[in-house]
Formats: structure tokens, C-alpha cells, sequence
């Protein structure tokens, strides 16, 4: 089950439910908003080897903002730490930034119980867009599950800038 | 929880789904498949920014077929509104067009609960595809939510036809509050 927008703020005070800062005008019905951080990574635009390491160009969005281009993979980050050892997050961008092109992950939705942090953001658009960094871009839902937790203790789990592919 | 077809069904004749038009034969065993309406949208500029306006130009989808190419987003909508006050809708391709290699939504597939509209599709092929009108191209699930139900009250309620961004209105808030 779902999480509406009153259980995610119910959930927060409880501490059972992490979003660091936290503010309440960015709850939706059922669901939290969430903004961009400022560092930027950009994949070189080259075959990716999963074995190989690979050379990010990572830079700082400036404040006029950054035109992200088609065809390139970039990661960007979360402002918010968020998390839950309780319910299930599910990552996913905002209807009105889907609808000027920006993808802002790649089939990658779902979050592990107890990983808490700053989420790293697999974008790429269809169109140039120009990308401002603290802007809202995207909203975190909250999932209860069925069964005895295991918290996650993976590689990705306290990163707090856009974490790159730790595949090789 | 995800509602059954049978589910959906029930709480569609109980008046606590929306979907209009509604035909039983789009039920699956855990969705509803949707249909593409008449109108696509896609932008005039070529770059985007969501700190002004994009103005949009439209196209009505010929009944021989209109095709969409990669590289631009096209903005379509449902043939049906759709909405709920006490379920969560969450929206996909159908397999048969992702096979083909159709995106029907860029990674924004949750429905706030309380949002009646002939939803905004963000179509974006990764080969050139030819769409028809009325064609079968996504489905909706239903998800049971936990929790004090507060409705959808924002900006795109009510919408009929795709509709382009308004994330500008985010900016000129903002500026109003410097």
C-alpha cells in the first residue's frame, strides 16, 4: 500500500520516514517533492564498458542553469537525503518536467528499505533542456511492505553526490 | 495493495474509479488499458526551459496515422478521463507498444489521487513509430493507499487534451516571493 501525503508527514514526525530538509509545501496527495542538487555528472560520450572505470566530467551547475543535450547520459543527485528502514521508496520525476523531455532515472524506480541519502538521478532528455539547480524536479513515494526487513547494506547506501556505476 | 481487473470493475460501477468511456473488454487481469486521443502537442522551440513558457503547436492524429520521430517529445493524452478519490493510479505502456520501443511517460507514471483528467502522455519512440487514434497504448493500475485521503487540487485538474509543461508558474512563484 501506498502512503498518502498526510501519513508521509504523520511518518516523518515519527521518524520512521527520513527527508532531510524536510518541508511540508512539498508534499503532494501521495507523494514528496523532491529538488535538484548542484553537482552534475557527465559520462563521456563513448562505448561504456561495465568492467572499466569510467571518466565523468563532473562540474557544478551554475546559476544561469545548464543546458543538458540529447544523446548523453548525465547523473545528477537529490538536494534531500531521504530514506526509510520502514517503507519502501519509489523515485520518479515530476509530470511537469516528463512532459519537457527530462528522464530522471532509467528504469532503476525502486529504492532499498534502510538506504538512506542523497539519490543519485540517471538523466538524459529528448530535447536540449535547460536544468537550474534547487528546482523541483521529481517525487519520492513511500510503500509499506510484507515480510521481516532486512536493512540495505550495499555500496550505494551513504553516497551523497550523484554516485557513479560501481558495476566493474 | 494493486486491484484486480474484477476490483477495478466493482469500484468503477461503485463510482470510487472514474474512466469514462468504460469498456469491459479493456479490463486485464490487474490494469485497464487506455486509448490515445485525437490530439497531439510538441513544442515550437527546439531548446527547452522551464523558467518560461514552451509554447506548444497541435496536431490532430490522422485516422491513416501520424508518425513520431526520435529526438522530439510529443505530447499526447488519453482517449478516456480518468481519476479516483480513493485509489492511486499508476500509468504504463502496454508491453505490445513497448516492444516496439515506445516510451508513453517520462519516468512520471504516479497520478495523484484526486486528479480527474484525460491524462498528459509524454511520448517519446526510440525508432519512428506511426500512431492511430484510438489505439490501445498504456495501461493503469489502482493501488490501495494508507493513510488521511487530502485530494489533488493543482494545476493540471480538470485538463482535457495533452497540455504542455506550466513548471514556469514554479519560477514566477518564486520571484513573487523575493
Amino acid at each position: 500500500m501506498i502512503l498518502t501525503g498526510s501519513e508521509i508527514r504523520q511518518e516523518v514526525k515519527n521518524g520512521r520516514i527520513f527527508v532531510e530538509p524536510f518541508n511540508e509545501t512539498c508534499l503532494n496527495p501521495n507523494s514528496y517533492n523532491y529538488h535538484l542538487g548542484k553537482r552534475i555528472k557527465i559520462a563521456p560520450l563513448e562505448v561504456i564498458d561495465p568492467k572499466q572505470k569510467m571518466a565523468w566530467n563532473e562540474i557544478e551547475i551554475p546559476e544561469e542553469g545548464l543546458i543538458l543535450q540529447p544523446n548523453y547520459l548525465y547523473l545528477g543527485h537529490t538536494l534531500e537525503k531521504i530514506g526509510s528502514s520502514y517503507f519502501v521508496t519509489s523515485l520518479i520525476g515530476r509530470s511537469s518536467i516528463g512532459r519537457l523531455g527530462l528522464y530522471l532515472q532509467l528504469s532503476a524506480d525502486l529504492g532499498q528499505l534502510g538506504a538512506i541519502h542523497r539519490w543519485t538521478l540517471e538523466m538524459t532528455v529528448i530535447q536540449p533542456l535547460r536544468i537550474y539547480k534547487g528546482m523541483i524536479v521529481g517525487q519520492v513515494s513511500f510503500w509499506k511492505p510484507i515480510g521481516k526487513i532486512i536493512s540495505y547494506n550495499g555500496e550505494y547506501g551513504n553516497v551523497s553526490t550523484p554516485g557513479e556505476s560501481k558495476i566493474f | 495493495m494493486i486491484l484486480t481487473g474484477s476490483e477495478i470493475l466493482k469500484e468503477w460501477q461503485a463510482g470510487r474509479i472514474d474512466i469514462r468511456p468504460f469498456n469491459h473488454d479493456q479490463v486485464n487481469p490487474n490494469s485497464y488499458d487506455f486509448r490515445l486521443g485525437p490530439i497531439i502537442k510538441t513544442y515550437i522551440n527546439y531548446i527547452l526551459d522551464p523558467s518560461l513558457p514552451n509554447p506548444t503547436v497541435e496536431t490532430i492524429i490522422p485516422e491513416s496515422g501520424l508518425i513520431l520521430q526520435p529526438g522530439r517529445i510529443y505530447l499526447g493524452h488519453t482517449l478516456e478521463i480518468m481519476g479516483s478519490d480513493h485509489y492511486v493510479p499508476i500509468i504504463r505502456g502496454k508491453s505490445s507498444t513497448a516492444r516496439l520501443g515506445l516510451f508513453i511517460h517520462v519516468t512520471s507514471d504516479l497520478i495523484d489521487i484526486g486528479s480527474h483528467n484525460q491524462w498528459t502522455l509524454q511520448l517519446n519512440p526510440v525508432q519512428p513509430i506511426k500512431l492511430y487514434p484510438n489505439m490501445r497504448i498504456g495501461q493503469v493500475t489502482f493501488w490501495k493507499v494508507i493513510g488521511e485521503i487530502t485530494l489533488y487540487k493543482g494545476k493540471y485538474q480538470g485538463s482535457m487534451g495533452p497540455y504542455g509543461s506550466l513548471i514556469h508558474l514554479d519560477f514566477e512563484e518564486k520571484k513573487l516571493k523575493v
